[in-house]
C-alpha cells in the first residue's frame, strides 16, 4: 500500500490553495503550482468553479498537467479558444460589471507588505543582475482581479521594497490603489508560501501572519520574512488529507511534473 | 490565378528586410515559426524591432545571434523547461540590446489596436507600477529609432469622464509578420486550427505576411469550410509548405512540443558557446527545412503527433 500521509510541502500548498476556492468563483491559474491547486479544487472543494487561463482559453479541465498556458492539454480541454485580447476584456469587464466571481493565482520574485509583485528583474531595471520574464498577464490580472500570490518563503524575496513593481498589490496601504487609478476593490487577499498563509489587514493593508504548517513554526516564518510581520492572529492549518494526496498523486500530476512524490 | 506558393528560402529572400518592425505568431510554446526563424538565421537579415507578445524560443534565438535590435517584452519563457529565455536574459543582464517593458494585457491589445488601424489606444492597466514608472529605451535613444515612437506612453484625460486619467500606449506599425498555420492554399488563404492567438491581428497589421503550413490544400478545399478559415488571401503575401515547422513547439491538431529537444536548447543557451553549438547544431548545418527534419528522424516526429481526443502525445525521452 502506497503512503499517502507523508505530503509534500509542496502539496501542502496545493491543498491550502484549493481550499480557498468556492463554487461559482473563476479561477485564473497559470501552470505549476496554481495548476494543480486549481484542479484539484475543481475535483474535491468546488467542484462548480470554472478555470480559465490568460491566453483565452476559458473553462478549462485538463486531464494531463499542462506546461504553459497556451499548451494543447489545456486547449483541447476547454469550452471556448478566444484569442488572449477577449480574456483581457472579459477579465476587465467583471471589475466594470460589478461582478465578484474571479480570483487568480499570481506569483512573482520579490513581494513586499502591501503584496506588491516584481516579476521583471533584480537589481536596477536597466542594468539588472538578473533579469526575469517580465509581466506576462500578472499586471492586468492584479490590476482588476482579487488575488492569492504564490511565493517561495525566503528573506530575498519578503522584502520592505522591492526591486521592481510588476504588479500591483495594495500600493503604499489605505488608499493607496485609489490615489493611482486602480480598482480599490480588487487586489491581494492572501499569499501562500511553502511555510505558511498571510493574508492583509482590513485596516492597514499590511501583510499579517494567518496560518503556518504543521511541518513550519511562526519562528521560522518570521526569521525568514524581510520585513515585521505582525503573527497574533496565526493559526494552525490542517494537514491535507490522504485521499486529496492519492489525488494528486495518482490522476492530477502522475508525471511528477510539478510535484515529486517522496521515495 | 494567383499563385503565393514559394520555398522558404525565396519567401525569406523577397519578404524579410533588415531592420523591420516585427510580429511573429503563437504563444511561447505553442505553434511558434521555427523554421522561419532558422531560415532568418540563415540568410542574415537582422536589427529587427521585435513586437513578440509572449515570446518563447524563437526570439530567444534571433535575440541570441544578435538579430534583434530593439525588443518589445513582455514576456519572455519556454514555459515549463526554461522559466525565463535565457539569450533574453543574457542579451539584458550584458547590457547587449535595446529592450522595453509593457503588460501582456497591453502588449497584446497593442497589437489588436494596429489590426484595427487605431492612433493610439487608452488602458486601464499598467497604473501605479513601474511598467509606467521605469522606461527600457529612453526618449533620446527613441529618437534615434524611425520605427519607435519618442515616449512609451502618456497619461491621457479620458474625454468622456472629465478628471479620470489613463494611459495611452502607442500603436505599432508592423513591416513583417511571420506566422505557422496548420493549412493554407495557393492563393494564400488561411486555417489556424484552435487558438488563433494574435495571429490574425499580425496578419491585418504587418505590411508583409509570411504563412508556413502543414498542409498546402487547394483553393476550392479550403473554401469548402469558410467558417474556419482564419486569414483571406488578401492578407498573405507567400505561402510556404513546411510540415513541422513549428517543431520544437506544439502545432494543435497535429503534433506536441518536442520536449527533449526544448531542454537541450535549455541547457545550451546558458552559455555564449553551448548556444554556438546548438545554433550550429540545429540552424546553420544545413541547407534547408527538409534536412533539418531528416536530421531528427522520422520515429522522433511520428512519436510527437497528437492523439486523437487527447490533443497531446504520448512522447517519452530516449525515443529518437
Amino acid at each position: 500500500m502506497a503512503d499517502y500521509t507523508n505530503y509534500t510541502i509542496q502539496e501542502m500548498q496545493a491543498v491550502t490553495i484549493a481550499r480557498q476556492i468556492k463554487n461559482g468563483q473563476v479561477v485564473t491559474v497559470g501552470t505549476g503550482l496554481p495548476l494543480i491547486g486549481a484542479s484539484l479544487a475543481k475535483r474535491v472543494y468546488a467542484p462548480g468553479c470554472n478555470l480559465v487561463v490568460e491566453s483565452g482559453l476559458m473553462d478549462c479541465a485538463p486531464i494531463e498537467v499542462p506546461r504553459s498556458v497556451g499548451d494543447n492539454r489545456l486547449m483541447r480541454h476547454c469550452s471556448t479558444q478566444w484569442p488572449n485580447v477577449r480574456f483581457i476584456g472579459f477579465e476587465t469587464n467583471e471589475w466594470l460589471n460589478g461582478n465578484d466571481r474571479l480570483v487568480a493565482f499570481i506569483g512573482g520574485a520579490q513581494i513586499d507588505p502591501y503584496g506588491n509583485l516584481n516579476s521583471t528583474c533584480i537589481g536596477d531595471y536597466n542594468n539588472p543582475k538578473t533579469r526575469f520574464t517580465g509581466s506576462g498577464g500578472a499586471n492586468g490580472i492584479a490590476t482588476y482581479t482579487n488575488t492569492i500570490i504564490m511565493m517561495q518563503h525566503e528573506k530575498r524575496r519578503f522584502m520592505k521594497k522591492i526591486d521592481y513593481v510588476t504588479s500591483p498589490g495594495w500600493m503604499d496601504g489605505p488608499g493607496g490603489r485609489e490615489k493611482k487609478g486602480l480598482p480599490g476593490n480588487r487586489g491581494p487577499i492572501m499569499v501562500v508560501t511553502d511555510l505558511g498563509v498571510m493574508k492583509f489587514d482590513e485596516e492597514t493593508k499590511r501583510m499579517y501572519l494567518s496560518g503556518y504548517y504543521p511541518n513550519s513554526s511562526i519562528e521560522e516564518i518570521v526569521e525568514k520574512t524581510g520585513f515585521d510581520i505582525d503573527v497574533s492572529r496565526a493559526e494552525l492549518l490542517k494537514a491535507p488529507e490522504p485521499e486529496v494526496i492519492k489525488m494528486i498523486r495518482e490522476e492530477i500530476d502522475p508525471g511528477q511534473a510539478f510535484i515529486k512524490v517522496p521515495k | 490565378m494567383i499563385n503565393k506558393v514559394y520555398t522558404l528560402k525565396e519567401a525569406v529572400e523577397k519578404f524579410v528586410k533588415n531592420g523591420d518592425q516585427l510580429a511573429m505568431g503563437g504563444f511561447t510554446t505553442n505553434r511558434k515559426p521555427y523554421a522561419l526563424v532558422s531560415e532568418i538565421l540563415r540568410q542574415g537579415q537582422t536589427d529587427f524591432i521585435g513586437q513578440p507578445g509572449p515570446g518563447g524560443g524563437d526570439w530567444d534565438m534571433l535575440i541570441g545571434e544578435g538579430r534583434v535590435k530593439a525588443y518589445i517584452n513582455c514576456y519572455t519563457a519556454n514555459s515549463g523547461v526554461t522559466n525565463v529565455s535565457r539569450r533574453f536574459r543574457n542579451a539584458i543582464e550584458q547590457g547587449k540590446m535595446l529592450f522595453e517593458d509593457y503588460s501582456q494585457d497591453v502588449s497584446m491589445l497593442m497589437l489588436h489596436a494596429s489590426s484595427l488601424g487605431l492612433p493610439y489606444l487608452p488602458v486601464r492597466l499598467m497604473m501605479g507600477t513601474d511598467l509606467v514608472d521605469k522606461w527600457g529605451i529612453s526618449k533620446e535613444v527613441r529618437k534615434t529609432i524611425d520605427k519607435l515612437p519618442d515616449e512609451k506612453f502618456s497619461y491621457v484625460e479620458n474625454p468622456f469622464n472629465p478628471g479620470e486619467t489613463v494611459v495611452a500606449v502607442p500603436v505599432p506599425r508592423l513591416d513583417l509578420a511571420l506566422i505557422h498555420a496548420q493549412k493554407a492554399s495557393p492563393d494564400g488563404t488561411v486555417t489556424i486550427e484552435g487558438n488563433e492567438f494574435h495571429d490574425v491581428d499580425i496578419a491585418i497589421a504587418a505590411k508583409r505576411v509570411i504563412v508556413t503550413c502543414e498542409e498546402l490544400i487547394s483553393n476550392e478545399e479550403i473554401r469548402k469550410d469558410p467558417e474556419s478559415v482564419s486569414i483571406p488571401s488578401m492578407c498573405v503575401d507567400a505561402v510556404v509548405h513546411v510540415p513541422f515547422g513549428a517543431h520544437p513547439s506544439q502545432c494543435y491538431n497535429y503534433y506536441d512540443y518536442d520536449n527533449p529537444f526544448m531542454k537541450e536548447y535549455d541547457v545550451a543557451s546558458k552559455t555564449d558557446e553551448a548556444f554556438e553549438g546548438f545554433v550550429n547544431k540545429w540552424v546553420y548545418k544545413y541547407e534547408d527545412h527538409e534536412s533539418y527534419i531528416e536530421e531528427l528522424g522520422a520515429n522522433r516526429l511520428i512519436n510527437l503527433r497528437v492523439i486523437p481526443g487527447l490533443g497531446y502525445s504520448h512522447f517519452k525521452e530516449g525515443v529518437k
